[in-house]
């Protein structure tokens, strides 16, 4: 198959999981409010860390707040997968799946990319405007910053999809996977989502630049908030792309491995 | 659908007494409570793997906030007045008082979804009182994790002691029936609403992230939202100064403020029970 007609068929996936995704306005409006309290929390928290400072980590107080509002839009926008694929591993669902004309990796990361499009463009919008409301003017930067940062986004939604897919697809050995997912979240969530890796300690910053975890969140908010230089941002989108090389590599590997302890039984 | 008119105090037992104020039927439904906790003990715990590792979870979940705390504080020193052991009392506080709420009342974020499809039929066959039956008919494994985490970080902070423990156990209570309470009347709205489940997550996410945070953060002129719709203040701020002072008069205080929580609660339960209709849903408890 011709890679046009591949591309078309993953980009009728990603659109009906864009559809069905917006078919749900209710689910989308709560999950855009839980986005909007989380950061006005934050932007309270960091307000009352800056009291009498002007900035902490080499960051100031707009910086920071505008940093936690495009961190946080990975995590709301791709940070939900790993439940579904578990389950659809767990249900047998995949027996389904794997049946069909297409790549178990691919459609799954077309449908999944689909969904988190629709999520993420209303999370930069609110961001956006929470920013501006809350912080300030966005943080100066070079004009190319916005596709920088669009790019950053991308990649890191791409390995955080990758990434769970590859802990989901534990379930074709253990039952109980959750725990696997859970540590990742909580990793996740301290390197660099919450707080820039600025914030770790010496060694736990040499040790976590080895790890994908600054690809997640920290590469997209620090761009957007804290602009490093066109060089240090060309090896922060470089190093995400080699991390999602290595996620797609590891996924395939994982699924054809699980794939063989796959027993189907019935119809 | 048809519609079962429920008035207010028509929940007549077998032995013709209702529930209201009664103090043998107080024991009764203490009985009561503590039956249906040890049956969904024993549910839960028949799945020993995935009891453990929802309670470790929710546990790791926790103390990765402790770890940001410590990080945040750390460099700045505090926040709004609030030092790393008052943030972590706080997390202590609120994860147990949520733990508990959740552990003893499992149903008490579906209470809605339960109305919404009709599925109150099943309790208000039963003779026990519909809003206590339902809520208490189900236990929420990683609550367990929140319920154990604040006694971990008690144990581990500065000044630990029994005095203490039994403060902390006692402002507990108080919390979870709080937060029961709280969350109970915004499932309620279903019966209003028809689906209320926007109002009553926000409720939810509202009610923990005020509580999780210094009080001191929040701009004066919003903190009065603490003590009335969204009652932090009673679960995390006054019980935090009562704690650092072990001033055991706040307990009286905040189990009679708990109680009118709970008392409003229920009233607007049962006043919204009126409006229940039936799905004619056929089910079993087992």
């Amino acid at each position: 198959m011709s890679l046009r007609l591949k591309a078309r068929k993953y980009g009728v996936a990603a659109l009906a999981s864009m559809r069905n995704r917006t078919a749900y306005m209710g689910s989308l409006l709560g999950d855009a409010l839980s986005y909007a309290l989380f950061v006005f929390v934050f932007s309270r928290v960091w307000t009352a860390a800056y009291a009498g400072r002007d900035e902490i980590a080499g960051y100031g107080l707009q910086q920071m707040i505008w940093y936690f509002i495009v961190a946080e839009i990975p995590a709301f926008g791709f940070g939900r997968f790993f439940s579904t694929l578990a389950e659809d591993i767990k249900s047998g669902q995949v027996a389904y799946l794997t049946a069909r004309p297409y790549g178990f990796v691919g459609y799954g990361y077309a449908q999944g990319m689909g969904k988190a499009a629709v999520d993420c463009a209303i999370y930069v919008a609110l961001g956006l405007a929470l920013g501006l409301v809350l912080a300030g003017p966005v943080p100066s930067g070079p004009p190319l910053r916005a596709a920088a940062v669009l790019a950053s986004l991308a990649a890191a939604g791409s390995i955080q999809y990758l990434l769970q897919l590859a802990l989901a697809m534990t379930a074709f050995w253990a039952e109980e996977n959750s725990a696997f997912f859970w540590i990742y979240q909580k990793l996740k969530l301290i390197v660099g989502t919450l707080l820039p890796i600025e914030f770790l300690p010496e060694a736990a910053r040499r040790i976590a630049a080895w790890t994908p975890f600054p690809s997640l969140s920290y590469a997209p908010a620090r761009l957007f908030a804290a602009w490093p230089g066109d060089g240090a941002a060309l090896a922060l989108i470089g190093t995400q792309l080699a991390w999602a090389s290595i996620a797609v590599l590891a996924c395939q590997a994982i699924y054809a491995l699980g794939r063989a302890r796959l027993t189907v039984n019935g119809g | 659908m048809h519609r079962i008119t429920h008035k207010p105090g028509s929940s007549r037992r077998r032995d013709g007494a209702t529930m209201d104020g009664r103090p043998g039927r107080l024991a009764a439904y203490l009985r009561f409570l503590g039956v249906s906790f040890v049956v969904n003990v024993q549910a839960v715990v028949e799945y020993r793997v995935n009891f453990l590792a929802q309670v470790f979870g929710m546990m790791l979940n926790n103390a990765a906030f402790a770890l940001f705390w410590g990080m945040l504080i750390g460099k700045v020193g505090n926040i709004g007045g609030y030092g790393f052991d008052d943030v972590m009392l706080i997390w202590a506080l609120v994860s147990t008082s949520f733990g508990l709420a959740h552990v003893v009342f499992g149903n008490v974020r579906s209470l809605g979804r339960i109305i919404q499809r009709g599925e109150l039929d099943l309790y208000l066959l039963q003779p026990k009182d519909a809003m206590l039956n339902v809520l208490a008919s189900k236990t929420v494994v990683s609550a367990w994790g929140d319920f154990a985490y604040g006694f971990l970080v008690l144990g581990l902070l500065p000044g630990f002691g029994l005095e203490r423990l039994a403060l902390f156990c006692a402002l507990s209570i108080t919390g979870a029936m709080i937060f029961a309470a709280t969350f109970a009347a915004a499932e309620s709205l279903c019966f209003f609403l028809g689906d209320s489940s926007g109002i009553s997550s926000a409720v939810t996410e509202f009610l923990l992230s005020f509580s999780l945070y210094p009080e001191t953060v929040f701009d004066r002129g919003m903190r009065w939202v603490f003590y009335t719709l969204l009652p932090s203040g009673f679960i995390a701020f006054v019980p935090l100064a009562a704690i650092k002072s072990l001033g055991w008069p706040a307990v009286a205080l905040l189990a009679a403020i708990a109680l009118l929580y709970c008392a409003a609660s229920y009233g607007f339960f049962r006043l919204g029970l009126r409006r229940y209709e039936s799905g004619n849903q056929m089910g079993a408890r087992l």
